[in-house]
């Protein structure tokens, strides 16, 4: 491939080179082409125009070229024939060596639709570099084009943002823009978390243009996402886009954003299916589908860059404090008991909430599909208290000995141990504090005689 | 420990004495692991139970030492039954028995009186009102929290027995009365017995059996006078404690206070805060 491309672009330098001198001047050309209503029959019944427009011509970085500089070829006008296809290597020679790697060139070579140098910079419209930027790929990728104008980092460049991204910060410069599925590329699967954190993990930058922590990347990357980027190669594994989308990135708080709230169930459950039909059935995803923004959606357990391995201690012991945001005397009444004290030190091998209540597939006990309703509330117990009895369940998890109404007994048992407790050793103590100063006293007198 | 020269008694038998080392050795082996549970909300307790091996490894060492419990309670109700079947007298009544009887009451009301300055001390026997207190706190504690402690232990074997919120009740007994365990044994005991002008730093006698006459003159003049009448005390004469002895009962006893003070400590950091 790239021998025939050397051939090819050897070619176009012949080509050039082999031009006689100028016969034509661009005034020549322009008795003709200054017409707007020149045009020429490509097809049948297709036509292009051959109007230039010298304003447009005046504007561009190559206001200073004559028209025979680029249209080679061309000897003597009004020229019938068919004129030399202009060759821009002839004079940008850099561009030659990237440009035959890139996804564009290859692209072209297989014959498809893929962009020349005019498809994306323009020809007489031609425009300077710098001021390149999502325009030149609109022509072709107008569906990625017009996510990006609606995506975050757009609107930060709308907003006068210099570092806010283009096609090019993310894709690769210009000439050397390789597929996403090439392994050099920028945007391949396993090294687009490394490009997004150009900018993310740069904490003067996150600062700067009010990004959320800088630590994000360092979190993802030690993520189950991320190991499974880094450490196992996985190209299922999510990387940035899965869940953030690619063009259309938007901030979390953009309500058509793949990570608002709300949505977050949908985008995880690209790659979940199982686990987000289960949950949609669930108290907390019925809650969601209802519109409670503050019903538990994915991230609210799971975290939404450090995400972790569920079978983690620290994440197993994490996840108690998260049910209890919402379902705080529940975790109140947890910690009274054996299973939520043994947690509370730092140990999982007793329940936690997802034991009893399950995970993804949480019903409100009267539901008969609820692990705790009454058909199913033993099997439960018996995960762990393999002798478990219906009497056994009769046990109350969550029993309250501050409710007299509800739990009288325990009410009066903790108040009976409590007087025991506090009348013991206070009567006693009572009986040390006057012990000991009078014991004090005899021990000097007798110290003395 | 007062060096006393001149005779010495025994006062606490060798069995007696087992028995006692076990209650510390177990005493301590259950709060240690027990303690982090009830104040699991701390930022010690979690450091504890990992210094101790963690869950369940404290799980195990604190039914290890409840069995060593069940091991001392069954020996000394033997102990009481074999006494009681050889016909011996004054076990349940008298100058010699446990059982609180009315001159306990006066002697605690004669005692506080003694505190304000307002009388004599008064005349203690063999056994004083909170000795007794001790020994049946630690009877009524075996007993409440050994029983409810059972009941956790084994919860579906006991649920076919009872309902199963009566393990929410176990739950508040055990703990509760466990507090209380040891708050009276590490405050009240500890103070009773080893931290009192009269006994500081600790008294040796639960390691060592023997006390010198003196003490047993002054402590308890009830009980050395009826020794005298009734010709007993040559019986009890006894040889001062060797130096192991007493060294034994000062490595264990100061051990076994600090651990005590220890734990009040975190108590106290946990209940103060």
């Amino acid at each position: 491939m790239a021998l025939l491309l050397g051939l090819f672009l050897a070619g176009i330098l012949d080509a050039h080179s082999a031009v006689p001198q100028p016969a034509s001047s661009d005034e020549e050309c322009m008795e003709c082409h200054s017409d707007a209503d020149l045009e020429k029959e490509v097809g049948k019944g297709r036509f292009v125009s051959l109007f230039v427009e010298p304003a447009v011509l005046r504007r561009s970085p190559h206001k200073k070229l004559t028209c025979i500089e680029c249209h080679a070829g061309i000897s003597e006008g009004p020229h019938e024939e068919g004129v030399e296809k202009v060759r821009c290597e002839g004079c940008h020679k850099k561009v030659r060596a990237p440009l035959a790697k890139s996804v564009h060139a290859t692209g072209y070579r297989r014959g498809s639709e893929a962009p020349t140098c005019v498809g994306c910079h323009g020809s007489h419209e031609m425009q300077a570099a710098e001021v390149f930027t999502d325009k030149g790929c609109e022509g072709c990728h107008r569906e990625a084009v017009d996510q990006y104008r609606n995506s975050a980092h757009a609107s930060g460049r709308s907003r006068g943002e210099k570092e806010a991204p283009t096609c090019q910060s993310c894709h690769g410069k210009g000439h050397s823009i390789l597929s996403p599925a090439d392994p050099m590329s920028p945007t391949y699967h396993l090294t687009l978390p490394k490009t997004c954190a150009k900018c993310h993990a740069d904490p003067d930058l996150v600062k700067k243009a009010k990004l959320r922590s800088s630590d994000i990347y360092k979190l993802f990357m030690d993520s189950i996402h991320g190991r499974a980027l880094s450490k196992s190669g996985l190209l299922v594994a999510a990387a940035c886009n899965d869940c953030h989308g690619n063009h259309d990135v938007r901030r979390h708080t953009d309500p058509a954003a793949r990570v608002y709230r709300t949505n977050i169930p949908k985008t995880c459950g690209e790659c979940h299916a199982g686990v987000l039909s289960t949950y949609w059935d669930s108290a907390h995803g019925q809650a969601v589908k209802e519109g409670n923004e503050d019903a538990p959606v994915c991230s609210d357990c799971h975290t939404a860059h450090q995400i972790r391995r569920v079978e983690m201690d620290p994440w197993k012991l994490q996840i108690i404090q998260e049910c209890g945001t919402c379902h705080e005397e529940s975790l109140q009444t947890y910690r009274d008991t054996f299973h939520g004290q043994v947690t509370a030190l730092g140990f999982t091998r007793v329940a936690r909430c997802s034991d009893c209540h399950g995970s993804h597939e949480i019903f409100p006990l009267s539901d008969p599909r609820s692990t705790l309703s009454a058909g199913r509330i033993v099997a439960t117990c018996k995960q762990c208290h393999s002798g478990a009895t219906a009497a056994f369940t009769k046990y109350h998890p969550h029993a309250n000995y501050r409710e007299k109404g509800k739990y009288p007994i325990l009410y009066y048992t903790y108040w009976s141990m409590t007087i025991l407790l506090w009348g013991v050793l206070g009567f006693f103590g009572l009986h040390t504090v006057l012990w000991f100063p009078r014991s004090l006293r005899e021990r000097i007198r007798r110290a003395r005689r | 420990m007062t060096a006393n020269s001149g005779p010495y008694y025994f006062r606490i038998k060798l069995f007696h004495r087992i028995i006692h080392g076990m209650v510390i050795v177990s005493f301590l082996g259950l709060a240690l692991t027990g303690i982090p549970l009830r104040f699991a909300d701390t930022w010690w307790a979690g450091w504890l139970s990992r210094v101790l091996g963690g869950y369940p490894t404290t799980g195990y060492l604190h039914r290890v030492f409840a069995v060593v419990t069940f091991l001392y309670f069954g020996l000394h109700l033997g102990e009481i039954a074999l006494r009681f079947l050889k016909g011996e007298r004054g076990l349940f009544w008298g100058p010699y028995s446990m059982v609180p009887q009315p001159r306990d009451f006066v002697q605690l009301a004669q005692h506080v009186r003694w505190f304000l300055g307002l009388g004599p001390k008064p005349v203690f026997g063999r056994w004083t009102y909170w000795e007794k207190f001790d020994y049946w706190a630690v009877f009524w504690g075996v007993a409440v929290i050994g029983a409810s402690g059972l009941f956790l232990w084994f919860p579906t074997f006991f649920s076919h027995l009872v309902p199963g919120w009566m393990f929410n009740v176990a739950f508040i007994v055990h703990s509760d009365e466990a507090l209380l365990a040891v708050g009276f044994i590490f405050i009240v005991h500890f103070f009773n017995t080893h931290m009192r002008p009269e006994k500081f730093p600790m008294d040796p006698v639960i390691f060592t059996g023997r006390v010198s006459e003196a003490e047993l003159r002054e402590e308890r003049p009830e009980e050395y006078a009826q020794l005298i009448r009734e010709g007993g005390l040559e019986a009890l004469k006894a040889d001062p404690p060797p130096l192991w002895m007493r060294t034994f009962a000062r490595v264990v006893g100061f051990g076994a206070l600090a651990i005590g003070f220890f734990l009040i400590f975190l108590i106290a950091l946990a209940v103060l805060r």
